[in-house]
C-alpha cells in the first residue's frame, strides 16, 4: 500500500517535472508558430455553427473563422492552419502540453477554468445561454409554464445541472430524460418523448431548422445559463494572449467602422478615418507591439471578413448558417443595443 | 415345402416425398406439428413485418439525389435520404485527403492486391518471398504513397526496393500461372545460362536485380508526390491503415511476448507477464488516451509529435498483448511428447518452437487469431473518440454538416453494412484456412 502511494507520488512529481520544462520554454509562441509555417489551432467534434466538416472534407464554421482570422494575421495568409479535432476530455491538456497553439471551440469562460487550468481566455467572440424548445401546439409560451413537463437533455453536461437549478429555483418539477447521444435526443424529442428539449440556444436553433416543419417548434425566450464563448490560450506568454485577443477586436472593430472584405482595399487607400487608417496600418505602428506585420488586421479583413460577415455566414441566415437572429441578441454591437464591443484602435 | 425365394430383384422405389418435392421438405422442417406451424407462420409475419418496413422506409420511399436534406424532406418525408450518404461517400472512404490525390490511397490499395494476391495461387514459385516483401516492403511503398514530401535516403531505398519487388512479383505470377515456372528460372534459360554452374546462375540473377535497383534508383529521384500530412487521413482508409498495421505487428509480438511467458528465464518471464497483465487489464481507450496525451510530456521538446504515429504504436501494443494469450492458449494444448520427440531427434529452443510446435499450435489458433483481428478492426473505431476522423468519426459527423443536419440513421446504417462485408469476408476467409489446414486430420 504504502509502496503503491509512493510511486504514484513518483510518477505524478515527474510527469510535473517534465510537464514544467515544456511551459517553462525559452522560446514565444509567435515563433514557434513562424517557425513551423502554420498555426495549430484546436476545434472539438463538429458543432453546427462553430465548426463542421463539409462534404469535401473541408473545414468551416465561426470558430474555424477565428482560427483562419490568426492565420492570416501571422502569415498573411488564412490557410497556413491545421485544424486540429481533439475530445472534450482532453481539450485543456492538449493546449497545455503544447500540441494545439490555440484553442477555438465552444469551452464557456468560467472562473475555475480561468484560474485553475494553466489557460487565458482572450476576447468573447459569442454569447450563447441555455433554452427550451416546445412544438407549438402546447401552447407553451414561455418556460416558466413547463411545470411537471418531461425534458430532454444531454447527460453529463452543465446543461443538465442548469436544467435542475432552474427548475428547483423555480418550483417547476421538471423530470429530465437524459441522453448520451444528441440525435437520439432529438429524434425522441420530434416522436413526443418529452415535452420539451433543453441545450445552448445556438444548437437548439440548428436543430430546429433542420426538423422536417420547423414552424411547428417554438424557442422560448428565456435564457436559463451564461455561456459566454472566448478563444483560450496557454498561460504565460503575454504577446501570443494579445494577439488572438486583436485578432477578435479586429473583427468587431471593423465591423463597427464599416470595414468589410469587399470594400477593404478601398477603405485602406482613400479612407480619411484616422481609426480605419490605423487598423488598416495604413497609418500608425499599431502591429509593432504585436509582433506582426503592419497589414495584419487588413490581412484578416481580406481573407475573412468582418465578425458581421461571419456571423451572417455560419450563424444567421446565409445558406450555411444556423439561422440565430442577431438584432436583439447580445452578439449585436454595441452601438447596436448589443455586447460586442472592442476597446479602441490607437 | 418349397423355399420362397425371391428371384428377381426388387424395383428401386422413389425416394419419399418429404425428401423430394418443395411441399414435403415444407411439410417435414416447417410444418411438422402444429406448434411449429404456428412458429413459422408467427417468424414469417415478423420477418415480413420487418423487411418490408425496411423496404419501404429504405429503398421505395427513399431520396437517392438531393443537394440537401430539406430537399430530401420535400421530395419524401418518411423515406430514408441516401443522398446525403452518396455525397459523403469520399469522406467516408478517404477522410479528408485532397481530392485530387485520392488516385495515390487507390493505387496504395491496388498493390497491395498485386502483392499479396499471388499467395494464394497454386501454381506460383518462391510464395515465401513473397510473404517476406510483402511485411517488410509494402508497407514502406504505400506509405510513401499515401504521405509523400521529399523522400530521405532510407526511404529513396526503401521505395526502390519495393518498386523493384512489385514488378518482379508481377511477372513472376504472370510466368508462374502461364506456365508454372518461377522469375528466376525463366531468365536463367532467355539468357541462355540453364547449363552454367549454379554459382554463375546466382551471380546472374544478382547482377540483373541490382541493375534494376539502380535503373529504378535512378528514375524515382525525378519524382516526388505532394506532402499529404496524417491529419488530413481519414475514414475507412485511415481505419484499415491503423487495424492493418495492428494486426501485422499483433502476431510476431504476440508469439514473442508468448514464448516470453512460458519462458525458463525469470527476468524474461517476469518482464513479459507484467507487460501482458498491464496492457490487458487497461481499456483500449485509456491505452489511447495515455498514448496521446501523456506520451507528449515525456519526449523531449523538438521531437515531432504525431498523434497517428502515437495511436499505431498504442494499438499495436494493445493487440500484441491479447494475441499473446491467444498463442500462449495454442501452446499449453500441444502434448508433452512433442517437445520431448522434437528434443528426441535432436532440436534446440528455436528448431522445436518453429519446426514442431508454433506449426500445430497456429493451426489451432486460428479461430481465435482471427476472432481478435475482427475484434481490432472493429475496436480502431474508438479513435474517433480522440479526434481522429476514421470511418465512425466520419459517419457521425454527416449529421452535424449544416446541409445534412441530423442525418444520422442512414450513415450508421450504411457503416453496418461495410463493417459486416469486411468482418464477414475475414470470418469466411478464416473458415477456409481452417478447413484447408485440417486437410491432414481426415485422411
Amino acid at each position: 500500500m504504502k509502496f503503491t502511494r509512493l510511486l504514484t507520488l513518483a510518477v505524478s512529481a515527474f510527469a510535473l517535472m517534465v510537464a514544467g520544462g515544456v511551459g517553462a520554454s525559452a522560446e514565444s509562441t509567435l515563433d514557434i508558430v513562424k517557425k513551423r509555417g502554420h498555426l495549430r489551432c484546436q476545434v472539438g467534434a463538429p458543432a453546427p455553427g462553430f465548426y463542421n466538416l463539409d462534404a469535401n472534407g473541408e473545414w468551416y464554421g465561426s470558430d474555424v473563422s477565428i482560427c483562419q482570422a490568426v492565420a492570416a494575421a501571422i502569415f498573411g495568409d488564412k490557410s497556413k492552419l491545421e485544424i486540429q479535432s481533439v475530445s472534450s476530455q482532453v481539450r485543456f491538456t492538449a493546449l497545455a502540453n503544447g500540441e494545439s497553439d490555440l484553442l477555438s471551440r465552444t469551452a464557456t469562460w468560467t472562473l475555475l477554468r480561468d484560474t485553475q487550468l494553466g489557460l487565458d481566455f482572450t476576447a468573447i467572440n459569442f454569447y450563447d445561454g441555455q433554452g427550451f424548445m416546445v412544438p407549438k401546439d402546447t401552447g407553451i409560451k414561455s418556460a416558466l409554464e413547463l411545470k411537471g413537463a418531461t425534458v430532454c437533455v444531454l447527460t453529463g453536461t452543465t446543461t443538465e445541472l442548469n436544467l435542475a437549478d432552474f427548475s428547483r429555483v423555480n418550483n417547476l418539477d421538471i423530470s429530465p430524460v437524459t441522453f448520451e447521444d444528441s440525435n437520439v435526443r432529438n429524434d425522441t424529442y420530434l416522436a413526443g418523448g418529452c415535452d420539451a428539449l433543453t441545450n445552448d440556444k445556438s444548437s437548439i436553433a440548428s436543430i430546429k431548422a433542420a426538423f422536417p416543419n420547423p414552424d411547428d417548434h417554438l424557442l422560448l425566450p428565456e435564457t436559463i445559463s451564461k455561456e459566454p464563448l472566448a478563444p483560450a490560450v496557454r498561460q504565460g506568454d503575454g504577446q501570443w494572449f494579445d494577439i488572438v485577443k486583436w485578432t477578435v477586436y479586429a473583427l468587431i472593430n471593423a465591423e463597427e467602422l464599416g470595414v468589410t472584405q469587399a470594400n477593404v482595399d478601398d477603405m485602406r487607400a482613400n479612407s480619411t478615418n484616422a481609426s480605419v487608417r490605423r487598423m488598416l496600418g495604413a497609418e500608425g505602428n499599431l502591429n509593432e507591439g504585436l509582433g506582426l506585420s503592419k497589414d495584419w488586421a487588413y490581412n484578416i479583413i481580406k481573407q475573412v471578413g468582418n465578425y458581421g460577415e461571419i456571423y451572417e455566414r455560419y450563424m444567421g441566415g446565409g445558406e450555411l448558417g444556423i439561422k440565430i437572429g442577431r438584432a436583439g441578441s447580445a452578439n449585436e454591437l454595441w452601438t447596436r443595443g448589443g455586447l460586442m464591443y472592442a476597446p479602441p484602435f490607437r | 415345402m418349397a423355399a420362397v425365394v425371391k428371384s428377381e430383384r426388387t424395383a428401386a422405389r422413389s425416394a419419399p416425398l418429404s425428401e423430394t418435392t418443395v411441399l414435403g421438405w415444407l411439410r417435414k422442417n416447417l410444418f411438422s406439428s402444429w406448434i411449429n406451424a404456428l412458429l413459422t407462420i408467427v417468424s414469417i409475419y415478423i420477418i415480413y413485418a420487418a423487411v418490408k418496413g425496411f423496404y419501404v422506409w429504405g429503398v421505395a420511399d427513399a431520396v437517392w439525389v438531393a443537394k440537401d436534406r430539406r430537399e430530401c424532406f420535400d421530395i419524401s418525408i418518411d423515406g430514408a435520404c441516401w443522398a446525403g450518404v452518396i455525397q459523403w461517400m469520399n469522406n467516408f472512404i478517404y477522410g479528408r485527403y485532397p481530392r485530387g490525390e485520392l488516385w495515390r490511397v487507390n493505387l496504395g490499395a491496388l498493390m497491395l492486391v498485386l502483392w499479396m494476391a499471388p499467395l494464394w495461387v497454386p501454381r506460383v514459385k518462391d510464395k515465401i518471398l513473397i510473404g517476406m516483401s510483402t511485411v517488410f516492403l509494402y508497407p514502406f511503398l504505400a506509405g510513401y504513397f499515401f504521405a509523400g514530401g521529399e523522400k530521405g535516403i532510407f526511404m529513396q531505398v526503401m521505395v526502390t526496393l519495393g518498386i523493384v519487388f512489385l514488378v518482379g512479383n508481377t511477372l513472376n505470377v504472370i510466368i508462374g500461372v502461364s506456365s508454372g515456372r518461377g522469375l528466376r528460372e525463366v531468365m536463367i534459360q532467355k539468357l541462355g545460362k540453364q547449363d552454367a554452374s549454379d554459382e554463375s546462375q546466382r551471380n546472374t540473377i544478382l547482377a540483373i536485380f541490382v541493375g534494376a535497383l539502380v535503373v529504378v534508383f535512378v528514375l524515382q529521384m525525378w519524382w516526388t508526390f505532394e506532402a499529404v500530412s496524417w491529419t488530413k487521413w481519414g475514414g475507412m482508409f485511415l481505419t484499415l491503415v491503423i487495424s492493418g498495421i495492428g494486426i501485422a505487428a499483433a502476431l510476431p509480438l504476440g508469439i514473442f511476448l508468448a514464448l516470453g511467458r512460458r519462458s525458463k528465464l525469470p527476468v524474461i518471464r517476469v518482464l513479459c507477464t507484467a507487460f501482458i497483465e498491464i496492457f490487458r487489464s487497461v481499456p483500449l481507450i485509456t491505452v489511447l488516451f495515455m498514448a496521446t496525451t501523456m506520451f507528449p510530456l515525456f519526449m523531449p521538446e523538438g521531437v515531432p509529435l504525431n498523434k497517428l504515429t502515437q495511436v499505431i504504436i498504442a494499438v499495436c501494443l494493445f493487440s500484441g498483448c491479447y494475441m499473446a494469450e491467444t498463442v500462449r492458449a495454442g501452446l499449453q494444448a500441444i502434448p508433452n511428447g512433442q517437445y520431448e520427440a522434437a528434443h528426441t531427434i535432436g532440436l534446440g529452443y528455436w528448431g522445436t518452437m518453429g519446426l514442431i510446435v508454433m506449426p500445430q499450435a497456429l493451426k489451432h489458433m486460428i479461430p481465435n487469431i482471427v476472432g481478435s483481428f475482427i475484434g481490432l478492426l472493429k475496436d480502431t473505431t474508438l479513435v474517433s473518440i480522440i479526434g481522429l476522423f476514421d470511418v465512425l468519426g466520419m459517419l457521425r459527423s454527416v449529421s452535424q454538416d449544416i446541409p445534412w443536419r441530423g442525418l444520422h440513421k442512414e450513415p450508421l446504417l450504411f457503416g453496418a453494412m461495410l463493417f459486416f462485408i469486411v468482418c464477414f469476408a475475414m470470418s469466411k476467409y478464416s473458415r477456409h484456412l481452417e478447413v484447408k489446414l485440417s486437410a491432414g486430420d481426415n485422411r
